[in-house]
Order: structure tokens, then C-alpha cells, then sequence
């Protein structure tokens, strides 16, 4: 019997919860396994086909596909017609930085190209014995079915997925598989089908994103990125407000900057999509997705969205409060309206909803997150404002009913779930870098299993939608850059939160199960009893290069864990900023590291109390004697913020070691909070992104 | 109030829709280093938004400045670009007499119903003057370079003089004591400093804060620079450059905009934030003196405007003129018999500086805003141009 917080994302894909793979001591299934249900036995492999392959998205795909089928012997066709421009050769640089000149060769190896006149399938495919068609061809409907025809009729039993931006899968009749930009790297889909199948799942264990969302017009990523650049045209227009301004102030209070997006993606392409995304969505849902006069006519001029070289702006603009708040009222009102046409369609689980903003469109807080902060009764009356500005869009798609759940665990847990089986519990975490949300609904998810009686537990990442740990979110920081008292309580209250994890539970068990874990989410996984890693997970602490003090007490907490010999690796660690394999820290950093699945087991014997073998390093309540001053053998990197930074780090380090454990967390976040203050942290990378955003 | 028939009865001025810039005096700000046009389609765009009127509402723009500036070959489609709407329009130029033109341009198109909503801007930047060069073949060098400013200033090739010498040779020809200047141009200071203080030209002045090419604040355009308090002891001290003309009586050349609209009566009341205000076109004229008197052609022109009309002084509520010699001021009150002291309560170019293009602009909508203040009534604005021309225009406020 499994007791959840809320629903595992895992379980939308049929693959059970995070609880489960432990209990099961493996992942629920393999690339492998699954390669060979949709490819077919490695005797007789069949090929994945990708149509428009020299498309920004066909391109990408290709990238995508043939590195991660390489080793199953799945080769990629990519079809297009002949003499299209070449999109796939230029990601050659790409590949090489990434896997090295070797494995790139190998990879574009893998890679046939095959040209194709639109009308009929030449003969050479049918040697490659094609049994998936991913269509990345242009957005017109019948061009599309007739495409499928043509296979179908070629390849009977062919399955076919279309990465189409807006149709549903009732009107084009196949699978549907949207995938975000940038595609050769972003490793998210939204999948349409009845229920998940072994292709989608194959997507998850080839270690990309797949989420699955209901049949509706347009996807969750196009209804949020085209729903807030046509609503910083609406304000555009209702203001004058030039549209490199809009985007930066739309960067400012929400994080991504659309027009500047269009222009870099090609305006042209972008435009186009963007307007018949909301076109469609207009036919079914109203005015509340009516392109405006600029969007007619970015896509039919084709123009980028800011000035061009000769003419920057010289005139700046400012908002007054008012303005300000008029300008959250365009924004957030239509934002809010849409989603909640997402929510009361169901389209997908609200985590899904929320980091589809975050990971595909720059959201610095998901809609969902974001929504949840307002509260529903503001959020009723934005969009009740928002109307009074564009009255049009109150006639339809606007279900203010949808926010009555809000206190539910599935509104609260947005990043956060926890579960448990009566004796030990899991705390997973889906998202990448750690910020004041994930900090609360962690805490929420410790309240919840204590309230269970639940003594041990495993923090892990979800084995979905977060693929790492990559610390803290540094936008988090911004409001302690003018305020000292800012940044100590944040490094208070965090630090806080992650000492519950030993104080709060007989046994905690962090678990890195990711490709990385650094910075913050290493210093909250220090505060477990056992950290368990992936062996070939890369772990750090790169915060002296930003720099800044690390917050979650790393200059003490893994100090008062280890024997002074130790003290070195630990240092290094911190004063270099780069980082180590899990399997090379065991012992003074970590407690286990194994393959995946022999990591899922050993966290699991801990956290059920079986036998594991593996020592309790424990925490050194007592003022720490010997901390080194410096790091023997560590030269002046020339770098003068590098250097001052070491020194910040290692005076941390000192004075926070010369306290007992019970006054560091103050004296640690006193030195972080008040680093963030200083002329160093504003010249560094989080200073410089504060005053490119903020101070606009 | 008599009732004069309007010369454009379809057209109106929507209250409250205007806006201007201040007016640096050439080389005290940042507007010196920028391309004027841009600069002056993009603060329309800025001061339009703060008057909550979408530039997307403007269907034609009338364009109004006398220097040259880069890109100017393009003109409406290259300033409408810069303030987000493209638009087609028509440029008009008549040294200081454009900003009137340019406002009765677009009344005449909106009068005729080629469009609803017509925007005025005028702009000029008197800064770093750019220079032609002409070939002319009948010239001893061949081919002439021209500053555009300061070159035009010093010769009227009409009559081979300076702009400075018609303000001389009028106040001369008008027997203009000099005493009567200094005491009227120390007038026109205290009224400027004294709208200024009250928070009246806040209502029409917008600041600016200007970025270089990385996007970083370069300056502020927040005041009219190089405007100072004088004393009248200080006037009288100054040395006469010509008969009356001193540094002091005389005005200085300036960089800014002025923007305005004009549309039809249904499009007045639903852009202006006050719809109850009305504002129409009476009539306006132009008239040229004898060489080598501009300062008198301003009164000139105010004389056949009224006799066109049937008004009389005693009829105008508000009364402003662009005067960069205030001598010009001196003259219109012997020639129309009528008080200085009663003009310019707001102030007046003779202070704030002389761009051009968007000279009279501000004053028109100076003057409007005046005229609302006292309840309505007709308003006479006026001023003199290069080649001894002298402009005149009639509002109504009601």
C-alpha cells in the first residue's frame, strides 16, 4: 500500500511512482527492452524514419534520435526533398563538442539521408525496414494526412508520430509528439495518445522528457509562450510601449523575453507559428487568443521584433506604479485566463503544466507556481481587471471555478511529492535548481511524513522531469542584493530546511540519481545521513566561480562529517569550484556509489533499515580543530574575483568550523547573506544577471 | 464669444493628446548626439502612450522640421517605424512657420475625410548642423558646403542679410526703444519661470531619458537648458549686436519635438481624456513683409487674420507668438495697438529656445492649455519664419 502526497508524474507515463522503483530495486523499464518492441529484435531492427528531417525541428530530432539509437543499432533516415538546404550538417560542431570527434562520426553515421519527391516513398527505404515515422513536415493539414497515407500504404504497420505545433491527434489521425526548442537539446515532449505507450516510454528511458497531455488545439508550451507574446503585443499596443522594452520588463517579472525569442529562433518561421498557434486556438477558444494587428502583421512582413542595429532605441521607458501594475493586468490576466482553460480541459498534470513554462519557456516561475503565490480570489480579480481592459475576451474559455483546488495537495506539491509505504518514504524533487518554492513544499513533504509516523526516508531526484541537480536558483538572491537582511534569512531558512533531513528522521538517504548535483542541492543532500550517487554523476560546488558563499552551510556541514585528512577534498571541492565523479568521493562526500540500479537497491536497504554494511558518518557537534587556511598546492588563478571569492570562502569556512554546530547556521548565513551585498558578488555572474534583468 | 466660421469644420484638436519635449538649448544635452528623427518618432510613441492614445490609432502622420537629419529621405514611413506604427504621411517645411503648417495640414486631411486621425510631429535639432554640399556651377568655388543652421542664420540669400538685421531694420522702421525691450524681455522671463513654478508646463512637457547605442542612459532631457534667470539690470548691461538686439532680447537655437493630433469631432471625443473640451480650426494665414522685415511680419499677419475673421484683439483669450527677437513683440503691440504684457503668460520662444519645426507646436498647445484654464475662447498664436514671413492662426476653445 502506497500513500501519496499526490499523483507521481512517473504514473502518467504508466511507469509507476518513485516510491516503487525503490521498492522494486530497478528502474520500471529499459532502453533495450523497449528498443525492441518498437524497433524490433536486433536481428531484424527496423530504422526510425524523420520527414522534414533539414527542419529547425527535423534537424534537431535527427541530432536527438541518432545519438541516444546508436548503441541499439536503430539507424535514422532522414527524408526530405532533394535540394532542401542542409540543417542536419551544421549540428556536426555541436556533436563533437558534446561526445567527442569519435563518437560524433559515429553518430552522423547513423544518419542516412534519403531525398524524396512528396509523392511516393522511394524504393531504397523499404531495405531499411522503417517502423516509426516522426513528421517534422510543413503545418498544413492535408500535405500532412497525405503523407501518412503514403506510408501507411508503403509500410502497413508503420507507427507515426507527428511533432506538429497545433493540430490535435483527432484531426490528423496519428500519434503526436510536440517537442520544445531548442530540439536538438531540450528534452521535452508533450505527448498526445489513449494511453502511454512503449514509444513514449522508450522516449523516457532514452533519458529524454516525455509528458503526457490531452487531444486539444495547440499544446501546453504553444498556449504559454504564443499566449504571452500575444499578450505583450496587446500591451504593446494599448501603450506604444516599443517591444524590445515589453520584453524586457516581460523578462523582469516573468522571466522569458518572447520577442527577443522569435527573433532568435528566425522571425520569420516564428511569426508564422505563433500567429496560427493562436489563430487556431481562436477559432475554438475566442478572443482571448485573437492575434493582434501586430502579429498579422510580423507574419505576414516577416519582421524581427526589435529594432534593428541602426536604429537602438534612444528613447527609454519607465512605468510608474500604476503602470506597473496595468502592465501585470495585460499580462498576467491573459496568462491566467489561459491556464485556466488548460486546467478545466485537464490537459496534464499540474506539476507538467508548471515546469513546461519553466524548462520550455524561460517561465522564472511556472503559471501554476505563480498562480498558487497570487491566490485564487487575485487571481480571480486580475483577469476580472484584465477583462475591463479587453472585454472581448471575457466572453469566452474563462473558468474562474478551476482555482477552487488550490489548497489541494496537487496546487501545493507542485515540485515536491512525497510518499510513503507505512515504514519508509520518499521526498522526490522535479525540479533542477533549488528555490524558495521547492524549499516549501519540502518542507510541507516532511510535515506530511512525519505526520506519518515515517522515520526514514530517501530525497531523490523524480526520475522524470528533472534529469538533475543543478543547486540554486540564484534569482532567489536578487532582492538580497540590496538587502543584507534578505539573503541571511534566505540562507537561514534554507539551511534550516535542510538540517531537518538529519534531524527530523532516524535515517535520511540523499540520492543523486542524476546526471549532476551541484551547489545548493549538493549542500541540502550533505545534510542526509547517507548520500547515495550514480557512480558517474558529477558532483560540485561552483559557487566560488559566480561567486558567492555557498548559503546551505558547505563551509562547515561536510567538514564536521569527515576525518581532517579529508579536509583537502573538501576544499578543493570548494575553492576550485570544479567538480568530481560520485564514484572518486565516496567516503568523504558520499556513502555509496554504484550503477543506477545498484544505487536504487543500497538506498533502499538504508532506508528500510536492512542490512547495508555501509558506516553512519556523523555530524561534529563541537567547535572543528586544524581547519586548514589554505589549500596546499592552490596558485592565484590571476583572476581577481576568483581569488577574493577563495578568500570569502575560506574565511567562511574558518569562522563557521570555530562555532559549535548549533551557532554555525547563523554564523554561516550571516556571511553568505551579507557576501551577496558586496561590490564582488554584484560584479560577478548573479550581480551582472541582477542588473541585465532587474534593473531595467 | 462671436461665432466664427471654422475653416475646417470637420476637424478637431482632441484635448489632452498632445505632448512635447523640453527644449535644450543646442549642445546642453544629449539630444546633440542623436539621430533627431528617431529620437522624435519615438518620444511620439512615448508621449502618446502616456496620453493613452494607441499610436495604432493614428492613420497619416504630417511631419514638420526644417533641418536635415539621417534618413530624412524617408520620412513618414522611417518616423512612424520609429514610433511602432507604420504609417504614410507628407513632410512640411516653412523654417519657424512649420509647426503651425503642419497642424493645419492635418486638418485640412482630416476636413476633407481622407482620414479620422492625422498626428502632427515636428522636430528639429539645431546641434552639430549638418552640412550640403552643393555643386554650383555658377558660383566661383563651384561646388558650396552649407551649414545648414548657422549658415542659413547669417545670410538670406534674398537680400544678401542675416537674420539678425530684419529684427534691427524693423525696430528701426518702428522707432523701438531699447529700454522697452530689455523691460519686455525681463517680462517674458518672469512668466516663463512663473508657468514653470506653478506646474504648468508639466502639463505639456514630457522629460526623457536617452540611450546610447548599449542601451545605457546617456542623459536626461528634463528641462529646458540653458534657460536662465536675467535681471533686468543684466539686459540693460548687455551690449547691442544690432538696434535692440542683444544676446539677452534675442532667443537661441534648441533641439526637440512637439507632437499633436488632429481628427475628426468623434474621434476628439473618444481619444481625449476631457471630450467635453472642444478645440476647432478658425483660420490661418501667411504673409510675407518687405525684405529685410521679418520682425515685422508677424503683426502683419495677426492684422489680415483678424480682418479675414472679424475678430478683434478684444476677442482672443489667448495671445502667444514664437519671437526669437522680442523686438518682433515690441512691433506687434504698435502695430495692432495692442499691450504686450497681455501675450505670452506662459512663456514664450523668445525664452525657451527656437528648433524650428516644433516651435510653434509648443506654442500651440501652450496656448490651448491656457485657454482651457480661463474657460475657452479664441486663441491667436503667431510668430515670424525665415524670409520675413509671418504666420498667424486662430483656435477656438470651447
Amino acid at each position: 500500500m502506497i500513500n501519496q502526497m499526490r499523483q507521481s508524474t512517473l504514473q502518467t507515463l504508466g511507469l509507476g511512482s518513485v516510491l516503487e522503483i525503490f521498492q522494486n530495486g530497478k528502474l520500471p523499464v529499459s532502453a533495450s527492452e523497449l528498443v525492441d518492441q518498437v524497433f524490433g529484435k536486433a536481428c531484424n531492427r527496423g530504422a526510425l524514419v524523420i520527414s522534414g528531417a533539414n527542419g529547425i525541428v527535423g534537424s534537431g530530432k535527427t541530432m536527438q534520435f541518432a545519438s541516444r539509437l546508436v548503441p541499439y543499432g536503430v539507424p535514422v533516415i532522414a527524408l526530405d526533398f532533394p535540394g532542401v538546404p542542409d540543417g542536419i550538417a551544421k549540428h556536426y560542431p555541436g556533436l563533437i563538442r558534446v561526445f567527442g570527434k569519435d563518437n560524433a562520426n559515429k553518430i552522423m553515421g547513423n544518419i542516412i539521408n534519403i531525398s524524396y519527391d512528396g509523392k511516393s516513398l522511394p524504393e531504397v527505404l523499404s531495405a531499411y525496414n522503417p517502423k516509426f515515422l516522426l513528421e517534422a513536415i510543413p503545418e498544413i493539414l492535408d500535405i500532412k494526412k497525405e503523407h501518412y497515407r503514403i506510408f501507411r500504404a508503403k509500410f502497413p504497420g508503420i507507427d507515426i508520430w507527428s511533432v506538429t505545433s497545433g493540430f490535435p491527434r483527432s484531426a490528423l489521425g496519428v500519434g503526436i509528439s510536440h517537442p520544445a526548442f531548442p530540439h536538438e537539446v531540450n528534452k521535452i515532449w508533450e505527448i498526445v495518445e489513449p494511453k502511454p505507450s512503449n514509444s513514449t516510454k522508450l522516449l523516457w528511458a532514452l533519458g529524454l522528457i516525455p509528458m503526457p497531455v490531452s487531444d486539444n488545439w495547440s499544446f501546453v508550451l504553444d498556449v504559454l509562450f504564443c499566449g504571452l507574446t500575444l499578450a505583450g503585443t496587446r500591451f504593446c499596443e494599448a501603450t506604444n510601449m516599443p517591444f524590445w522594452k515589453t520584453d524586457k520588463y516581460i523578462r523582469k517579472f516573468f522571466g522569458p523575453n518572447p520577442f527577443r525569442a522569435h527573433d532568435a529562433i528566425g522571425a520569420a518561421g516564428a511569426n508564422f507559428l505563433t500567429w496560427s498557434c493562436l489563430h487556431h486556438l481562436s477559432k475554438h477558444y475566442g478572443e482571448l487568443f485573437t492575434p493582434t494587428a501586430t502579429l498579422d502583421e510580423k507574419k505576414d512582413g516577416k519582421q524581427n521584433w526589435y529594432p534593428l542595429n541602426h536604429l537602438r532605441p534612444i528613447v527609454d521607458w519607465s512605468m510608474t506604479n500604476e503602470e506597473t501594475e496595468e502592465f501585470h493586468t495585460w499580462i498576467l490576466g491573459s496568462l491566467f485566463q489561459m491556464t485556466s482553460l488548460m486546467l478545466h480541459e485537464k490537459r496534464t498534470h499540474l506539476s507538467q503544466m508548471n515546469l513546461i513554462g519553466e524548462l520550455c519557456a524561460q517561465f522564472r516561475h511556472g503559471i501554476v507556481a505563480t498562480i498558487r503565490s497570487y491566490g485564487a480570489a487575485n487571481v480571480r480579480k486580475i483577469v476580472g481587471d484584465y477583462h475591463k481592459l479587453h472585454p472581448a475576451a471575457a466572453k469566452k474559455a474563462w473558468h474562474p471555478e478551476v482555482f477552487d483546488n488550490i489548497n489541494t495537495p496537487e496546487w501545493q506539491q507542485l515540485y515536491v511529492n512525497a510518499e510513503h509505504d507505512g515504514n519508509a518514504g520518499v521526498i522526490s524533487i522535479n525540479r533542477e535548481i533549488y528555490n524558495h518554492d521547492v524549499n516549501a513544499e519540502l518542507n510541507r513533504a516532511i510535515d506530511w511524513l512525519k505526520s506519518a509516523g515515517i522515520k526514514n526516508v530517501i530525497v531523490t531526484g523524480d526520475f522524470h522531469l528533472s534529469t538533475q541537480m543543478l543547486g540554486a536558483d540564484t534569482t532567489d538572491f536578487f532582492p538580497a542584493i540590496e538587502n543584507e537582511a534578505k539573503g541571511v534569512e534566505l540562507s537561514n531558512s534554507w539551511s534550516a530546511t535542510a538540517r531537518r533531513l538529519n534531524n527530523d528522521f532516524k535515517t535520511s538517504v540523499g540520492v543523486i540519481n542524476g546526471k549532476r548535483c551541484l551547489g545548493g542541492f549538493l549542500e541540502l543532500m550533505m545534510h542526509c545521513h547517507y548520500i547515495v550517487a550514480e557512480e558517474n554523476a558529477v558532483l560540485g560546488m561552483p559557487e566560488v566561480t559566480l561567486p558567492v558563499v555557498p548559503g546551505m552551510e558547505a563551509c562547515h556541514w561536510p567538514f564536521r562529517k569527515v576525518k581532517q585528512e579529508d579536509y583537502a577534498n573538501l576544499l578543493k571541492l570548494l575553492l576550485t569550484g570544479k567538480p568530481v565523479k560520485a564514484k572518486e568521493s565516496v567516503g568523504w562526500l558520499t556513502d555509496y556509489t554504484g550503477t543506477m540500479e545498484e544505487a536504487i537497491k543500497m538506498a533502499w536497504k538504508i532506508a528500510t533499515g536492512a542490512e547495508h554494511g555501509l558506516k553512519k558518518r556523523e555530524v561534529a557537534e563541537e567547535k572543528l580543530k586544524n581547519i586548514p587556511k589554505e589549500l596546499a598546492g592552490l596558485k592565484d588563478t590571476g583572476d581577481a574575483m576568483m581569488d577574493n571569492a577563495r578568500k570569502a570562502i575560506i574565511e567562511c569556512i574558518s569562522i563557521s568550523c570555530n562555532v559549535p554546530l548549533s551557532e554555525a547556521i547563523s554564523v554561516q548565513s550571516k556571511y553568505s547573506g551579507n557576501f551577496m551585498t558586496t561590490k564582488l558578488f554584484k560584479k560577478g555572474a548573479i550581480g551582472s544577471a541582477y542588473t541585465k534583468t532587474w534593473i531595467v | 464669444m462671436k461665432e466664427i466660421k471654422s475653416m475646417f469644420p470637420n476637424a478637431r484638436i482632441p484635448y489632452g493628446t498632445w505632448g512635447s519635449s523640453y527644449f535644450p538649448a543646442w549642445q546642453t544635452s544629449s539630444l546633440a548626439e542623436v539621430n533627431i528623427g528617431q529620437f522624435a518618432g519615438e518620444a511620439m510613441a512615448n508621449i502618446l502612450g502616456k496620453r493613452k492614445v494607441p499610436a495604432r490609432k493614428l492613420e497619416y502622420l504630417v511631419i514638420g522640421s526644417t533641418i536635415p537629419y539621417h534618413w530624412k529621405f524617408w520620412n513618414a514611413p522611417f518616423l512612424s517605424n520609429c514610433l511602432g506604427h507604420r504609417l504614410p504621411g507628407f513632410h512640411v517645411e516653412q523654417a519657424c512657420a512649420t509647426g503651425l503648417t503642419s497642424v493645419i495640414q492635418a486638418g485640412s486631411e482630416v476636413n476633407a475625410g481622407s482620414y479620422d486621425t492625422v498626428g502632427v510631429l515636428t522636430f528639429d535639432r539645431t546641434s552639430d548642423s549638418p552640412a550640403g554640399v552643393f555643386p554650383e556651377r555658377r558660383s566661383y568655388r563651384r561646388t558650396e558646403v552649407l551649414a545648414d543652421v548657422w549658415d542659413n542664420f547669417g545670410f538670406d540669400p534674398a537680400t544678401g542679410g542675416a537674420m539678425i538685421a530684419t529684427a534691427g531694420q524693423s525696430a528701426r522702421k518702428y522707432k523701438i526703444d531699447r529700454s522697452e525691450v530689455d523691460e519686455l524681455t525681463y517680462l517674458r522671463y518672469k512668466q516663463y519661470f512663473d508657468a514653470k513654478n506653478s506646474g504648468f508646463l508639466n502639463r505639456v512637457l514630457f522629460p526623457f531619458d536617452i540611450l546610447n547605442v548599449q542601451g545605457r542612459l546617456v542623459g536626461k532631457v528634463d528641462d529646458d537648458y540653458g534657460v536662465r534667470q536675467i535681471t533686468l539690470s543684466g539686459l540693460k548691461e548687455m551690449r547691442e549686436l544690432d538696434t535692440c538686439v542683444t544676446t539677452g532680447t534675442q532667443t537661441h537655437a534648441s533641439d526637440g519635438m512637439a507632437t499633436i493630433l488632429v481628427t475628426s469631432p468623434e474621434k476628439a471625443k473618444e481619444l481625449s481624456p476631457k471630450p467635453d473640451i472642444d478645440i476647432q480650426f478658425i483660420a490661418k494665414v501667411d504673409v510675407c513683409a518687405l525684405p529685410g522685415f521679418m520682425s515685422e511680419s508677424p503683426g502683419l499677419a495677426v492684422k489680415k487674420l483678424l480682418q479675414m475673421t472679424g475678430l478683434t484683439m478684444d476677442d482672443i483669450v489667448v495671445a502667444k507668438n514664437h519671437n526669437p527677437f522680442a523686438v518682433n513683440d515690441a512691433i506687434f503691440s504698435k502695430i495692432m495697438n495692442y499691450d504686450w504684457r497681455k501675450m505670452n503668460k506662459t512663456g514664450c520662444s523668445l525664452v525657451w529656445g527656437h528648433p524650428q519645426g516644433p516651435t510653434l507646436t509648443r506654442i500651440l498647445m501652450e496656448s490651448l492649455e491656457e485657454a482651457v484654464d480661463l474657460g475657452g475662447g479664441y486663441v491667436l498664436i503667431f510668430g515670424c519664419a525665415a524670409g520675413d514671413v509671418g504666420t498667424a492662426g486662430i483656435f477656438k476653445v470651447s
